[in-house]
């Protein structure tokens, strides 16, 4: 315990002595390695707090911590704590066992479907050390594509499709009110077919709110690794 | 106009053979004296420059890496005066260590300087998901692994034995010039061989000046080139017992998911005789130890048993500086800013770099005779952009689709399941041309890139929910 508050105390950053600071850190830990694992791994954990809000420092000096051997941290012990592994009885050797999945006959896609993003999900939240002994072999590109489309594709299209209906509907009537023109020769008109197209882009590329800025950002995002490649011929222009 | 003579001249020369791929290197041989008559529609640029008398023109390269080597022996060879000063001779460099095929070709590297020849690679995706790369190739190609110190040294020696003088020293400072031709001043401290000494100040003059002193270059900010974004690469070697190491003989993996990067890759790299298990990031630079630690369980059964025996961290530029050149001082390599996306690729193009800005300072000074001008160094700048550019745009593009996300990652992953993919990848990798390929192969590339980028991305629409 007062080894750990000793510890603790000296993760405090003091930037100017990084170095002297880092080299405190690794001596103490085969020290802590002869308690419980337990407080080896929350030594790693305050190593990284420590060093992370110096590491700026420690890239602009280039610097390299050599790490002698009988200093080094084995591999095996920091981790030990992150063991749980993800298991489901359908999963078997690195893929889903289609044939537990079947459905009156026929596969259920939609409890694959299911079944993966609960293993990604999972896996997200903690990631497991990947092994040749164990490979994962799955593809979601064994999934026909018309389950993936009546699964994703129809709902969001039958929303489209509803939005882009009531928007038309109500233009053609705006425009008929304003203008006397009616629907079919509102469609003989130019004017009138660039609004549909941009009607029609609208409700493709515009679905939430936020799309808005997110367009913005990709449109500058292409061009922004040119501007950087170009920045250095401003130079000729100027002279 | 300059293009069209350059071509008709090329044409009566009888061009070597290893000089076939590298078209540049033609130029920089001194031409018979009957040829004048092209050679001066060739060098209007250096026309108004004025020619130097009793001595040659005199180049500094500050940085003695790969493109300071590179540059110094293409300069020592053209007949100019040079010399590159390196500030530590024996530097191991923090460094994936990585070069492609067309490297060994290009530079005359002897096959002894690789540790290791990787023909297989493996990409993980976040769920785990294993593929194999490498199927595709050829028996006489590979992915050449080198320890940075022996390939440092042999390029410096190298220049040294083209006539160039090395220089154990610190570049401090450079004075600029107040007349168009006169010369800079540069400053720097010399090393005398004992440990721990400051050196000795020296100054010296030379007529231009060539900054390869690498990502934090000092050249640089002596010319306000101005900052770019970097990554920091953090990297553990691991000693790994040996049955472990058999299974990295000839390949290296690399690792992606949010855990491992939020913007760029993990590696397992096999080096001489250890592996270098490593991460890197642009953006969340506080973590990067965190992120360490997710590559290591992420490779942990693997390298189960290993001891760490060294930890290395440096900085990788993520795109050119705002400005690469000032009147006669050029950027090359790291300094410059010329490393890949996706990939963070630098040796290779940091010794071409050095080697295409030689040649334009040898052609603008016709072999040292005359003083050399801004605009001789911006037709490397501009022969350096029409070359690669291809090549950092579509990295930059498949850095920003396919690292972007989880989801993106796993699509990646799928992807690179594909033959076609392959072979593209490690075509365009290893010579470094940008191939365009069958154009059925590519539609049936895009449609299977967007089946695997909708469906990754369906997926986690599908796990926000739960």
């Amino acid at each position: 315990m007062s080894s750990s508050m000793a510890f603790f105390s000296s993760t405090t950053p003091h930037l100017p002595s990084f170095s002297s600071s880092s080299k405190t850190h690794f001596p103490i830990n085969p020290f802590l390695s002869l308690k419980t694992q337990r407080h080896l791994f929350v030594s790693v954990r305050a190593t990284e707090n420590g060093s992370g809000a110096a590491i700026a420092l420690e890239v602009k000096k280039d610097s390299e911590v050599a790490e002698e051997g009988s200093n080094g941290v084995p591999v095996a012990a920091a981790v030990e704590e992150l063991g749980v592994k993800f298991e489901d009885p359908k999963w078997v050797s690195g893929t889903w066992d289609l044939k537990q999945f079947q459905k009156g006959g026929a596969t259920d896609w939609d409890a694959v479907i299911d079944a993966e993003v609960k293993r990604r999900k999972w896996l997200e939240d903690n990631p497991e050390s990947s092994n040749n002994d164990f490979p994962v072999v799955f593809y979601t590109s064994i999934i026909p594509w018309w389950a993936w489309m009546k699964r994703f594709h129809l709902p969001e299209a039958e929303l489209l499709n509803g939005r882009a209906a009531m928007v038309g509907f109500f233009m053609a009537y705006f425009v008929d009110s304003l203008t006397g023109v009616g629907l079919v020769d509102q469609m003989g008109n130019f004017f009138c077919k660039t609004l549909l197209f941009v009607a029609v882009a609208g409700v493709l590329f515009i679905r939430k709110n936020e799309d808005i800025d997110t367009l913005k950002k990709l449109i500058d995002e292409t061009t922004f690794y040119d501007k950087q490649w170009q920045a250095t011929w401003q130079d000729e222009k100027k002279e | 106009m300059a293009s069209v003579a350059l071509k008709f001249f090329v044409g009566l020369r009888q061009s070597s053979p290893e000089n076939h791929r590298s078209s540049v290197t033609v130029i920089s041989k001194s031409l018979p004296s009957n040829q004048l008559h092209y050679r001066r529609l060739n060098v209007i640029a250096g026309k108004s420059s004025p020619k130097i008398t009793g001595r040659n023109l005199r180049v500094a390269v500050i940085g003695g890496g790969p493109a300071g080597g590179a540059a110094a022996e293409t300069l020592a060879k053209g007949g100019i005066e040079t010399i590159l000063i390196e500030r530590k001779m024996d530097n191991a460099k923090p460094c994936g260590g990585a070069i492609p095929l067309c490297m060994v070709g290009e530079f005359d590297l002897p096959l002894d300087i690789i540790d290791r020849r990787v023909t297989k690679m493996k990409m993980i995706s976040p769920s785990n998901v294993a593929v194999d790369i490498g199927r595709t190739l050829k028996p006489h190609e590979y992915i050449g692994m080198v320890r940075r110190e022996i390939l440092d040294a042999y390029l410096r020696e190298r220049a040294a034995g083209a006539g160039a003088t090395i220089i154990n020293g610190l570049f401090v400072k450079m004075d600029k010039p107040t007349d168009k031709f006169a010369p800079y001043v540069i400053h720097y401290n010399e090393y005398d061989g004992k440990a721990g000494s400051a050196g000795k100040k020296v100054m010296m003059e030379v007529d231009a000046i060539i900054g390869a002193d690498g990502a934090n270059s000092r050249v640089a900010k002596s010319i306000d080139a101005g900052d770019y974004e970097y990554a920091i690469a953090f990297q553990e070697r691991i000693k790994i017992p040996d049955d472990k190491m058999q299974y990295y003989e000839d390949l290296a993996e690399m690792y992606v998911g949010d855990d491992v990067s939020p913007d760029f890759y993990g590696w397992v790299f096999p080096k001489c005789d250890h592996v270098a298990v490593g991460t890197g990031t642009v953006t969340h630079k506080p973590d990067i130890k965190k992120f360490q630690l997710a590559t290591r369980l992420r490779a942990r059964d693997k390298i189960l048993g290993g001891k760490i025996i060294r930890v290395e961290a440096h900085p990788i530029p993520e795109h050119p500086r705002p400005r690469r050149l000032s009147n006669r001082v050029a950027l090359v390599g790291d300094a410059a800013g010329y490393v890949t996306k996706c990939s963070g690729e630098g040796i290779y193009f940091a010794a071409k770099s050095g080697r295409m800005c030689a040649e334009a300072i040898v052609e603008g000074s016709e072999n040292g005779t005359r003083m050399v001008e801004e605009s001789d160094l911006r037709s490397y700048l501009k022969k350096w952009d029409k070359t690669y550019w291809p090549t950092y745009k579509v990295l930059d593009i498949l850095q920003k689709v396919f690292y972007r996300s989880n989801p993106a990652r796993e699509a990646f992953v799928e992807m690179c399941a594909d033959e076609y993919v392959q072979k593209m990848t490690f075509d365009s990798y290893l010579y470094k041309t940008v191939v365009p390929g069958s154009p059925l192969e590519d539609l049936k590339l895009a449609v299977n890139t967007i089946g695997s980028l909708v469906r990754a991305n369906a997926l986690r629409k599908e796990m926000a929910k739960i």
